[in-house]
């Protein structure tokens, strides 16, 4: 591939690879950005892309290949180092202080902090800063009370305010509402305008699409082509990420022996509301029956109540009004209960509130069946039984790990989501409650996940789905609840439940079914 | 082409020979400064040498240092499994030997019955001693560093109020202690008490219940992230106040050995900084319960030379220095032994087409 005569390329990557114990990360991988254009990155959980990016801005050294930064050779022993050449990198898990306000986080750890200032000083300047780069953010906001959008604009912010001219994003859409993704896209094509370049990883090929001028696809560490995303369809890009066709069924339709929806719910929710520690309702007044076999889709804007549905449905915080039942009986009143119940998990944080990041792939796996057999049982714990059942885990989920001591912060960022995912489903056999689950997946392992979601729901589970992408929930759901302002607005049938109709509901218009 | 690379975990054994290189410096740098200093080194060294592994009294003296440093080195690798830090070792020793002393002095029978009698009581006392600080730090979060700190201080006073008060010694008439106790750890070897081997089986059982036990399991998890205690219904505030208490229990008992098996009354200044120590033995064995053994030794090592050294008139301050550099050059060390040289598994050139 030939370049446009005269400028260089910002950013070239010659023969890179990176390797850890067991594990090839990266593998001779060439690729190049030029001025003035956002370039995909695509590729599997566990390709090696999140690797690739820590190589370029200076976390991980490469172990062979070379960095070329507008035409000449680079090495960047530090993150401080990639800022200084204008490289800049939001991760895929943030890297804020939560304790910290918006101002404190942008001028933590930055040169051209004033040495002498007050919080005053930094919120102007932040104030500044902000509109200079057409992000909206409050200064004096703590970042861990930020939604994830906005506390995505803070990472972005506090990159561009130290004159980055590359942009690498790594997931930023997996977390953000659609209109967050909307307006992000409008900042990076004004980024772009300015001849600027973005990289961007993503796994939602209609957003590559959209936004990106070419794509690179990573396949097992290594290269395996760059296209102009004019030439690229989602199809062609899904099967060059995967190595084979992915095929779509309907996931709808019940295999031939299925339970079929059970006839008294599983789980009923009368009167439900829960109100915050500033007494604040987040949730009021949802009554909603949940039936075995069946998939319950909950759509809405995130930050409606949906944590705190899903908090309720799994005993993480009991409700301040109404009752919940299971299977007919009052449900008990703290998570390990509703665990031993059958009742799963996927939560909206996986690396924080489903894992322990510093502790071993083993411990984390064992978390739901620690108390019985064969790995508990009486007061003892079973270092060996709680391995195998880890590797019988990862197996199933399909990830690859050499080292089971390891801590899990250091899997993919899919391979994590995986893993809980499997665990939760083992141990859902009344109902198993989902958010956003196919956040940070790869295509393949969406498509392999909404299968096993099928299989539950075949074998007489309820699935409760919260996701904000209507395309699942309408591809998967029988039933379709909509969250608005912490109300349950309707619940539809999902087959005759139109598009338009489910919009509207989730702004809040339309109600009374 | 190789090049080091910082790995996320390093295996014991790179560890161990890490650290075994930071004390061979470190023994370097101490005998360097002496040989500044103008002292004879070779000689020193020699008489370090057989004052400490080199002869029968220096090894008693040895394991006497190394029974209460096993118990409050476990006792603060307990809470540092919560992810707490018990700074109250010294509290609870003191209050251990209350305990012990109190059964000693006030209640008479044989020694079958009274020892363990006297280790249940210390026990009880060095729980009851940390208790606030468990409750305040599981109901209202409040810092468990500072409160079991500030009641070391209170416990010293106490000890020396008992000793030279309500509890002195009245038929010697020495202001200093309380009388000596009637009942005492029966010795093993020398001047070594049976509280040796048995601080030793209490390391191990310690080890084993926090690997192998679904309590251990749970501090562990709730330990590492509170996040996914509470996810997964772990009754955390139970796990918080029980591994304090366990932990206040341990340092309690090294009091009552001290008490019963050492000293043979209640004496002002008693603890000896043991408790403190012991936060430096739990750092060096870096969590792990059975590390503690070792490490124990090191401190023990370390205290019987600062020993050593004073008899020929080198400052005791010398031993604080000497503790402080082997904890510099050992944490170098822990962190050396994450890089390891990594070889590409297949050499390419840098370049290929594309
Ligand atoms: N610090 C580390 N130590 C050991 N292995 C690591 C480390 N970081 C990454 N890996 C491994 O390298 C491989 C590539 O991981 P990477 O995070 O780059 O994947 P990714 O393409 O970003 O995937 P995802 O889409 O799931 O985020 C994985 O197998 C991962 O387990
Ligand atoms: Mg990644």
């Amino acid at each position: 591939m030939t370049l446009p005569g005269g400028t260089p390329p910002v950013l070239q990557l010659q023969g890179v690879s990176k390797y850890f114990p067991g594990v090839i990360a990266n593998e001779d991988v060439t690729l190049d950005v030029r001025p003035g254009e956002i370039l995909g990155l695509l590729g599997e959980n566990g390709a090696g892309k999140s690797t690739l990016m820590n190589i370029v801005t200076g976390i991980y050294q490469a172990d062979a290949g070379e960095i070329i930064l507008d035409g000449y050779g680079a090495e960047f022993a530090s993150p401080q180092d990639a800022i200084r050449a204008g490289i800049g990198m939001v991760h895929q898990h943030f890297k804020l202080v939560p304790a910290f306000t918006v101002a404190e986080n942008i001028h933590l750890g930055w040169s051209e902090t004033p040495k002498w200032t007050s919080k005053a000083v930094l919120e102007a300047r932040t104030r500044a800063l902000s509109e200079r780069f057409g992000f909206p953010v409050d200064p004096s906001a703590r970042v861990e009370s930020l939604s994830a959008g906005e506390q995505q604009r803070v990472e972005i912010l506090r990159v561009l305010s130290r004159e980055a001219r590359l942009l690498i994003l790594d997931e930023p859409t997996a977390v953000l509402t659609p209109q967050e993704t909307r307006e992000l896209f409008a900042a990076l094509r004004a980024f772009r305008a300015t001849g600027n370049a973005v990289i961007i990883i993503s796994h939602k090929l209609d957003e590559v699409m959209d936004i990106t001028d070419r794509v690179t696809v990573l396949r097992a560490g290594r290269n395996v082509g760059t296209w102009n995303t004019a030439d690229c369809s989602p199809e062609m890009l899904a099967a060059t990420m995967v190595g084979r066709e992915i095929s779509r069924q309907n996931l709808r339709v019940r295999s031939g022996d299925a339970v079929g929806v059970s006839d008294v719910p599983v789980m009923t929710l009368r009167g439900v509301g829960v109100r915050n520690e500033r007494n604040v309702p987040t949730l009021s007044d949802v009554t909603l029956d949940i039936f075995g076999g069946e998939i319950l889709g909950i759509a809405g804007v995130a930050g409606n109540g949906q944590r705190e549905l899903t908090e309720v449905l799994t005993g993480l915080i009991a409700p301040s009004s109404g009752v919940i039942l299971l299977d007919g009986a009052s449900a008990p009143d703290n998570a390990a209960a509703f665990a031993a119940a059958g009742v799963g998990h996927i939560p909206q944080d996986r690396l924080n509130s489903a894992l322990a990041p510093s502790l071993g792939i083993t411990d984390n796996m064992a978390l739901r069946e620690y108390g019985q057999p064969p790995i508990g049982g009486g007061a003892l714990y079973h270092g060996g039984a709680a391995r195998s059942l880890a590797e019988e885990i990862a197996t199933t989920a399909d990830v690859r790990i050499p080292d089971f001591a390891m801590p899990v912060r250091n899997l993919s960022g899919g391979n994590q989501q995986r893993l809980v995912a499997r665990r939760e489903i083992r141990i859902a056999d009344r109902v198993l409650v989902a958010a956003y689950p196919s956040r940070g997946l790869d295509i393949g392992a969406i498509a392999a996940m909404h299968g096993y979601f099928a299989a539950l729901r075949d074998k007489g589970v309820a699935v409760v789905i919260v996701s904000e992408d209507l395309g699942e929930l309408l591809s998967l759901s029988d039933r379709l609840g909509v969250l608005c302002g912490g109300r349950l607005m309707a619940v539809l049938d999902a087959a005759e439940a139109d598009i338009e109709r489910v919009g509207l509901l989730m702004a809040g218009r339309g109600g009374a079914s | 082409m190789s090049r080091f690379q910082r790995f996320p975990t390093a295996s014991p054994r790179r560890i161990l020979a890490c650290r075994a290189a930071a004390l061979f410096v470190a023994i370097a740098i101490v005998g360097l400064v002496l040989a500044a200093c103008g002292r004879n080194v070779g000689e020193l060294g020699r008489l370090v040498l057989i004052s400490t592994i080199g002869s029968r009294f220096g090894l008693e003296d040895l394991a006497l240092f190394m029974s209460p440093l096993l118990l409050t080195g476990s006792a603060v690798t307990v809470t540092r499994r919560m992810g707490l830090w018990n700074i109250g070792g010294e509290g609870q020793f003191y209050l251990g030997a209350v305990g012990a002393a109190g059964i000693g002095l006030f209640v008479h029978g044989p020694a079958i019955l009274i020892l363990p009698l006297m280790a249940l009581a210390a026990m009880l006392c060095g729980m009851a001693w940390i208790a606030l600080p468990a409750l305040a730090r599981a109901f209202a979060g409040v810092n468990e560093i500072i409160t079991t700190l500030l009641l070391n201080f209170v416990a010293s006073l106490l000890v020396y109020w008992l000793a030279t008060g309500p509890w002195r010694d009245r038929v010697t008439g020495a202001l200093a202690s309380s009388g000596r106790l009637p009942v005492s750890i029966p010795d093993m070897w020398g001047v070594v008490h049976w509280g040796f081997p048995l601080g030793l089986l209490i390391v191990v059982g310690l080890a084993a219940v926090m690997s192998s036990t679904r309590w251990g399991y749970e501090v562990r998890i709730s330990g590492a992230s509170a996040g996914v205690a509470r996810y997964a219904g772990m009754p955390v505030k139970l796990r918080i106040i029980s591994a304090m208490l366990l932990s206040g229990a341990l340092a309690a008992l090294a009091g009552m050995f001290e008490v019963a098996g050492t000293v043979h009354r209640l004496q002002g200044g008693m603890a000896d900084n043991f408790g403190y120590l012991g936060i430096v033995v739990a750092v060096l064995a870096r969590g792990s319960c059975l590390a503690v053994i070792p490490a124990a030794l090191l401190m023990a090592l370390i205290l019987d030379v600062g020993i050593v050294l004073q008899t020929q008139q080198v400052a005791a301050t010398a031993v604080l220095a000497i503790t402080g550099l082997v904890l510099l050059l050992v944490a170098i060390a822990d962190e050396c032994a994450h890089y390891r040289p990594v070889t590409p598994a297949i050499v390419r050139p840098a370049r290929s087409a594309s």
